[in-house]
């Protein structure tokens, strides 16, 4: 998908618990949005934290939390949510 | 589901927990090295009327789990009255399950005493409640005196909060583990001792 001309790119942020070991959903989470997306991202932040939290943000608005919605995001639900940006 | 001798047998021994470990082994060997344990708190596990068999949940992931269980395996060597045997939750959920944190978080630690017999005792999780009282109030503190989050709501995710916030709150959590070590290590102690004395009286009676 091509970025629209002038548009700013979206910057993905994913907050993850590093005392609970989600570190490979957070490389894979971040490695399907790299192969989907290539060079239309600003930039794919990924923040260590603890509490049990996994959560997604894009441009400052969160898409995903653990604690809200529960559980790991779909892959595809992060993806759209980014598509829905790239188009606005 | 009872816990029998079998199944508690099928745990490991601290040394093979420690010897499987893929990560965290530094820090849980210097948390143990490091101890302070009081004499009265050897002698309270070292006098013991009897050996009593722990039950151990943990995962080498839990920063918790790295914190305390060292204190558990040094009031074991030190007071030879503790029998570990070691589980990993994601292994094991049939034993997760039976020591659910609030009756819904599968938290770790958990150290499950119990008898000779395999009666069982009583059971730890986690961390100790002074520790998750004085997170709170250092996070209450925090929002309410630090410009950085003005306008922030408690609770708002990482995700979507502002760089000078998030910056904050990761140096506040940092400071606020190295200042409380000692008193968690303490209060973990504390509350296993009183655990086992309010058991261990009632069985008395």
């Amino acid at each position: 998908m091509e970025m629209e001309s002038g548009a700013r790119p979206p910057r993905v942020s994913i907050v993850y618990c590093a005392a609970c070991g989600y570190e490979p959903q957070t490389i894979e989470l971040a490695s399907a949005l790299m192969h989907t997306f290539t060079y239309d991202l600003g930039a794919i932040e990924l923040i260590p934290w603890q509490d049990g939290a996994f959560d997604v943000a894009i441009d400052g608005e969160l898409v995903h939390s653990m604690y809200r919605d529960g559980g790991f995001p779909a892959h595809d639900t992060i993806i759209q949510a980014v598509r829905q940006r790239l188009v606005r | 589901m009872i816990i029998t001798r079998e199944r508690f047998n099928q745990g490991m021994t601290y040394d093979d927990y420690k010897a499987q470990m893929s990560r965290n082994r530094d820090r849980l060997e210097e948390n143990e090295r490091t101890l302070e344990l009081a004499p009265e708190d050897v002698r309270f596990f070292a006098e013991l009327a009897e050996p009593l068999h722990v039950l151990v949940i943990t995962e080498d992931w839990c920063g918790d789990a790295i914190a305390n269980l060292p204190i558990l395996g040094r009031l074991a060597a030190v007071s030879g009255r503790l029998d570990i045997r070691i589980f990993l939750r994601d292994q094991n959920p049939d034993l997760m399950d039976q020591y659910l944190n609030q009756g819904v978080h599968r938290s770790i630690p958990v150290f499950a005493f119990f008898d000779t017999h395999f009666q069982p005792i009583g059971h730890w999780i986690e961390r100790p409640a002074l520790i998750s009282e004085m997170q709170g109030k250092m996070l209450a503190d925090l929002y309410r005196t630090d410009p950085a989050f003005a306008g922030i709501a408690p609770g708002t995710s990482l995700a979507v909060m502002p760089e000078a916030a998030r910056g904050r709150l990761m140096q506040a959590f940092a400071a606020f583990r190295a200042e409380t070590r000692s008193i968690a290590d303490r209060e973990v102690i504390r509350e296993l001792r009183e655990l086992l004395a309010r058991s261990l009286a009632g069985e008395e009676r």
